[in-house]
């Protein structure tokens, strides 16, 4: 990473130790997969062109389903709903467009000849994975396939929102009570420790029940509210640890104040320790929003969700492919998740760096 | 120590309190009550008419607000009235008391098989650090450790309840038991075993991986110290050395991780128990959430938080007991 001649400082020294695992970087790898796929995912699979000229104008109407908003007005207008191919032609002659590469839809079932030739998809329990449908379709007939991969941007969202908000709430409680100590330590930490004695799965069941419209924002809010104590433990740790280091005291004879000591000097020594237990709550609140998808507790219908169509597996066990893609999948990112998370801490922390070879 | 516990002890009233009204007033605001809950999903012409859903809120105390409520449930708990279940009609400590029994059948079955059999794993691993077969089992136990459960689940409903269905390996697929009460002993424990194989499995891997992961790097911890190195230069075979002087030495951490697993063991676990329809308290306390049954959410809010600050001070103290260096003071 750090390619000029000095020394690698801290984290050029810690990239370089996780390079030398290739497991760790294979789940980067596979992180980094997800996060294209996600972004690319109206161009992997959907029934909106990429891009389409109609009536002399360049259009991305895909981007639709990224937010309905950013679907050109003109198709609503000219009554496509949503069939693309034959109004293109019929109201057109003169359209081009490029589509996507798997014509499927994650929200509804294709239609017969919706795609000149392409049959209809099959539906109820006959939609067993097939060159049309890669991973098969569900009872309503929709494309496990593009299910799958517009829910690819979920699964990271949630991952990293609601660890953004954990982290955020996390480490500034921490912070709090591991600098000043005395009574805010007291306060914090009995905070903590009552959050961490109610039991997860109720507090969030709880709250989603209190939601007249649950979407899957509250879900990642509310995974990040309740999911900072193992956070706020290390960072308050760390904070206790460091803030009688001569660095620190240095940067109080000089005369920085305490706002400025905690974020410049403090936060960035800490910041190591407190990435790891991060990087795992990242893996367990992917796992957390499957579960819920999977209890019936996610997100409303038609957001795409991999729990949700775990959920549908269960009233058919006979469809194994509603298990066997989303499970695996699922499995993968914790899995990768957790191997990032694991190579961050041995790379990282010195104790351990000593002891290997 | 009496200070101390007496100080854990009143700290530990104080949380209940707090958590106890947290809950509570998250509960009665969650959208419905337990009169409209039920009836109203199953059929909307058999909601009650007004009169009497506010007689019945009466009976029950929902007429009043929700702070009223807590601290009538306050009082009673403290006089030792857990409530009567709403939508069982049963009281809760007589619900909860039936639960505990299917619970701890298989949260106890898979706490025993996954120390039975994490602890001779972490030791090989530790035994064989660094070679070929260590390093592939721990990469499998690791890649366990990552499977979720409820996936886990569905697979293994799908093997042994749908692929393997007439063939002498089915395994049910919901459910404790499906003979009448007055079949003989025999059959009925064994047809509980049968029906336990599935949910204690896949309560098991993941014990026995993380278990296993702990024991071997509270292992490699102990390998490091001077104690060791004396113990191999005054001639300790590896064995020895491995049991008599590294094992012995993790157990402190082992027996903390025991204590801390205790809320989990009579708790449950909400998502296994939903899967396999198993009558336990993860279960009750789902099903509660959805019938808004505020006495057993309560109920069961209460037993779980008193286990895990009891969990919490049994960890603590084992670890005095067995660490003559901590004082609890």
């Amino acid at each position: 990473m750090n390619t000029e001649t000095r020394p690698a400082g801290f984290w050029g020294d810690a990239w370089r130790r996780f390079r030398g695992r290739p497991l760790a970087v294979a789940a980067l790898g596979f992180v980094a997969g997800l996060v294209l796929v996600a972004l690319l995912s109206p161009a992997i699979a959907g029934t909106k062109p990429v891009l389409c000229r109609y009536k002399g104008r360049i259009y991305a109407p895909c981007l639709g389903y990224f937010d309905r908003r950013l679907e050109p007005a003109i198709f609503t207008k000219d009554r496509f709903r949503g069939s693309y191919p034959r109004n293109l032609r019929e109201k057109d002659p003169e359209s081009w467009a490029i589509w996507p590469l798997v014509f499927q839809d994650p929200y509804r079932s294709v239609r017969a000849d919706e795609w000149p030739g392409q049959p209809a998809n099959p539906a109820r329990d006959e939609g067993r994975p097939s060159r049309r449908n890669l991973f098969g379709t569900d009872q309503a007939g929709i494309d496990v396939f593009a299910k799958m991969v517009h829910g690819t941007t979920i699964a990271l969202l949630v991952g990293f929102v609601s660890m953004g908000i954990a982290g955020t709430v996390g480490i500034v409680v921490g912070a709090l009570g591991g600098y000043f100590g005395g009574w805010i330590d007291m306060l914090t930490s009995r905070i903590t420790e009552v959050v961490m004695c109610i039991p997860t799965l109720v507090l969030i069941l709880a709250i989603i029940a209190l939601i007249e419209k649950p979407t899957i924002w509250h879900t990642m809010a509310i995974i990040g509210a309740t999911g900072w104590t193992g956070i706020a433990r290390l960072t308050r740790g760390e904070f206790l640890r460091l803030r009688g280091a001569e660095f620190v005291l240095a940067a109080r004879a000089t005369g920085a104040g305490p706002l400025r000591i905690m974020l410049r000097h403090i936060l960035p020594n800490a910041l190591a320790p407190v990435l790891v237990p991060i990087t795992f709550g990242i893996a367990s609140a992917v796992l957390l929003e499957s579960s819920l998808s999977f209890l019936g507790f996610g997100p409303p219908p038609p957001t795409a969700s991999w729990g949700s169509i775990l959920n549908d597996a269960r009233s058919n066990l006979a469809m194994w492919w509603l298990v066997v893609f989303p499970g695996i999948t699922i499995f993968l990112t914790v899995l990768a998740y957790n191997l990032i998370g694991e190579a961050l801490q041995e790379s990282t922390d010195p104790r351990l760096r000593e002891a290997r070879k | 120590m009496a200070t101390y516990l007496v100080r854990r002890a009143i700290f530990g009233v104080l949380t209940l309190v707090v958590i106890t009204c947290f809950v509570y007033g998250l509960a009665r605001n969650m959208p419905g009550t337990p009169l409209t809950v039920q009836l109203g999903e199953t059929d909307p012409s058999r909601k009650f008419n007004p009169e009497d859903l506010e007689r019945l809120k009466r009976i029950y105390g929902l007429d009043k607000p929700w702070p009223v409520g807590y601290a009538r449930w306050l009082a009673n708990v403290v006089r030792g009235d857990f409530g009567r279940s709403i939508s069982r009609k049963q009281p809760v400590a007589t619900l909860i008391a039936e639960r505990i029994g299917p619970t701890f059948l298989i949260s106890g079955t898979a706490l025993v098989v996954a120390w039975l059999a994490a602890i001779p794993l972490g030791l090989y691993a530790s035994a064989r650090s660094g070679r070929a077969d260590e390093r592939m089992s721990s990469l499998l136990l690791y890649v366990l450790y990552s499977f979720p459960t409820f996936v886990a689940a569905l697979f293994l409903q799908i093997i042994f309840a749908v692929w393997l269905r007439g063939t002498a390996w089915e395994l049910p697929l919901f459910g404790m038991s499906d003979l009448p009460p007055d079949a003989p002993l025999l059959t009925r424990i064994g047809d509980v075993a049968r029906h336990m194989i599935l949910p204690v499995t896949c309560q098991t891997y993941v014990g026995l991986a993380y278990d296993s992961r702990f024991i071997r790097a509270n292992m490699e911890e102990a390998m490091r110290q001077d104690y060791i190195r004396t113990a191999r230069a005054k001639g300790a075979g590896p064995w020895r050395v491995l049991f008599r002087h590294a094992f012995r030495n993790t157990l402190i951490p082992l027996v903390t991780l025991l204590g801390l697993s205790l809320p989990g063991l009579i708790g449950g676990s909400v998502i296994i128990e939903q899967i396999f329809t198993w009558p336990g308290m993860g279960r009750l306390f789902f099903e509660s959430i959805r019938e808004r049954d505020y006495p057993t959410i309560m109920g069961l809010t209460l037993m779980f938080s008193v286990l895990t600050l009891a969990g919490q001070l049994l960890a603590d103290l084992l670890y005095c007991a067995v660490d003559p260096r901590v004082s609890v003071e």
